[in-house]
């Protein structure tokens, strides 16, 4: 069983090859590249939620810190699903550019934010949540996206 | 834990990198019109003081200011650190290297020796004034990666070579040079080479090209001990070429070999990557791959005549490889700065990254840049091309500095109306939960 950190920094890489390859399908063919804009739309939101609907309430119900770093991660996450919101109307629209142009933006606000949690955030959950990580992790994996 | 590195406001104001950024282009335009007006024949001698001068524009003018207002905007989010009042330190070290920068190329060229004081003192107070406080908060850091520990040891390389420096500028202040003036001279250009900027570049990289490309990872080994093997392979050639000269080129084929291999490694990396763009940024990092490997190669058998064609190895590692990286980072985060803080302060409808800057123009200053590069090196065979070369140099830093400046008067320009968004309700105060 892997670790919070483990699991989560695991699916931001999976998030990464998911993104690669929509930006590959809209290069191809911006016309065929719905279904792999889905899947990424689909996936990122996922992990939003994994975070903001399990290990966030976990992680601020442990240390009483409910307007510290989780809000601001918070705050990132509606930053970047506009972003995401912005790239499906482009392919909707078929506007490439603005498909890139927004795409760019996206893959380094989300760079950062990962790393970010990456080296701060999930260190500090796995710190505070060591003896319930498995079951948050089990929580995460069954979470039912909303 | 520090905490500040996860909050919105934790990035720094974004005139702290901006104002680095938006002067470094300014210097490359200084640097072309210093060589546009120099006699060929003086700039093939590295110890002529015209040299010296039109050296250190690029050095400190273009490539310090760009990577000093880099490490501004990136200790946060790669070391989770934050420097405390970075704004005021940005700017109080601004001014003092911006003047120090000018006063060193005018009092070298006018040869006015208080006027090179002054910009060793002030040269010194804008290194030292960022330099010691990033390197004071990065000693906090707790979970310390490959990345920062690189920063880390770059700095320190940064902080020595800053002291040599001031200490060589002095001496032609004072017009007397002492026996160990050459030996300092040599470790000073080697170690800002390879130590200060050769290893931020190598540690950032361990980041940027995975990252923002989806590139395949650094082998741990490289993140682990690539550094520490370049950081031995310095100090090696210190102590040889102090106590045994004639074996110093051991161990700069020692540092030259693994800038090489860095180098191929960026270029398989690149060619390897899941990201489709093909855009400047990735041009200018295989414009570097390249440079940087002719470059290690030249270095390290200039030793075997007698350092006959050092110019052309700084034009390489320094132009072909440095610079390159440089530009082609502007081009990266100006846009993305000027979009994350309009995004932050609840502006929504902001032009997207790409629209910011012009891409024919973009490519065009490339093209130009290349193009000098080339003709620095034919310059060095045939002087009399040199003029040419150095005017589409101009050209290119002028186009580039309109570059950087586009995305920032869109800034200004959004700035000024009133946000689709209130932000204020969402600010959040970290402090006390350190």
């Amino acid at each position: 069983m892997s670790t919070i950190k483990e699991y989560l920094s695991a699916d931001h890489s999976r998030c990464d090859e998911l993104f690669a390859s929509m930006e590959d399908a809209v290069a191809k063919d911006i016309n065929s590249a719905k279904e792999s804009y889905d899947l990424f739309a689909g996936e990122t939101e996922r992990h939003f939620q994994m975070e903001e609907r399990v290990m966030f309430l976990e992680f601020e119900q442990k240390t009483g810190m409910t307007e510290g770093p989780t809000a601001m991660m918070r705050h990132e996450h509606i930053q970047m699903r506009n972003l995401v919101k912005e790239m499906g109307a482009a392919i909707e629209a078929k506007d490439k550019d603005k498909f890139f142009g927004n795409s760019e933006t996206l893959m380094i606000l989300m760079q950062q934010h990962n790393m970010k949690e990456e080296q701060m955030l999930y260190t500090m959950a796995q710190q505070h949540l060591s003896a319930e990580s498995e079951r948050i992790v089990d929580m995460m994996q069954s979470m039912i996206v909303e | 834990m520090d905490l500040n590195g996860l909050s919105a406001e934790q990035a720094p104001p974004i005139s702290a990198p901006i104002r680095f950024f938006l002067t470094a282009p300014l210097f490359g335009i200084i640097a072309g019109f210093l060589i546009l007006l120099s006699d060929a024949s003086v700039l093939s001698s590295r110890y002529s003081v015209e040299s010296i001068a039109i050296t250190h524009a690029i050095t400190i003018g273009f490539l310090s200011f760009v990577m000093l207002g880099a490490l501004t905007q990136m200790l946060p989010v790669l070391a989770g650190v934050r420097v405390p009042k970075v704004d005021l330190f940005a700017k109080i070290a601004h001014v003092f290297l911006l003047f120090g920068t000018l006063f060193m190329i005018i009092g070298l060229f006018q040869d006015y020796s208080k006027l090179i004081f002054a910009s060793s003192l002030f040269l010194g107070i804008g290194f030292l004034g960022m330099i010691i406080p990033m390197l004071v908060s990065l000693k906090k850091v707790v979970h310390v990666t490959a990345s920062v520990r690189a920063i880390m040891t770059s700095l320190v390389f940064a902080f020595i070579i800053v002291l040599m420096g001031m200490h060589l500028l002095a001496s032609y202040g004072v017009g007397k040079f002492s026996s160990l003036h050459s030996l300092f001279a040599n470790i000073h250009s080697v170690w800002a080479v390879f130590g200060f900027a050769g290893i931020l570049i190598i540690g950032i990289s361990f980041h940027v090209l995975p990252m923002f490309y989806v590139a395949p990872r650094f082998k741990p080994f490289c993140k682990q001990k690539v550094v520490w093997l370049i950081s031995f392979g310095l100090v090696l050639w210190l102590i040889l070429n102090i106590f045994l000269d004639s074996y110093s080129t051991v161990a700069k084929i020692w540092v030259a070999l693994f800038f090489w291999a860095f180098a191929t490694t960026v270029f398989l990396k690149l060619n390897r990557r899941r990201r489709p763009i093909s855009d400047v940024t990735v041009w200018y990092w295989r414009s570097a791959a390249v440079f940087m490997t002719l470059g290690a190669f030249a270095w390290a058998i200039n030793d075997f005549y007698d350092g006959e064609y050092i110019v052309i190895v700084s034009i390489l590692i320094g132009g072909g490889f440095m610079f390159s990286i440089m530009s082609g980072m502007l081009y990266k985060i100006v846009p993305f700065l000027v979009w994350f803080h309009l995004n932050a302060k609840g502006y929504m409808s902001i032009p997207t990254m790409n629209e910011m800057i012009d891409k024919r123009l973009a490519k065009t200053q490339f093209i130009l840049f290349l193009i000098s590069l080339v003709g620095f090196i034919i310059s060095f065979f045939i002087p009399s091309v040199l003029p040419l070369f150095a005017i589409t140099f101009i050209i290119s830093m002028i186009i580039l500095e309109y570059n950087v400046i586009a995305p920032v008067l869109i800034y200004r320009k959004i700035i000024k109306t009133k946000p689709e968004f209130d932000m204020s309700m969402f600010s959040i105060s970290v402090e006390g939960i350190e």
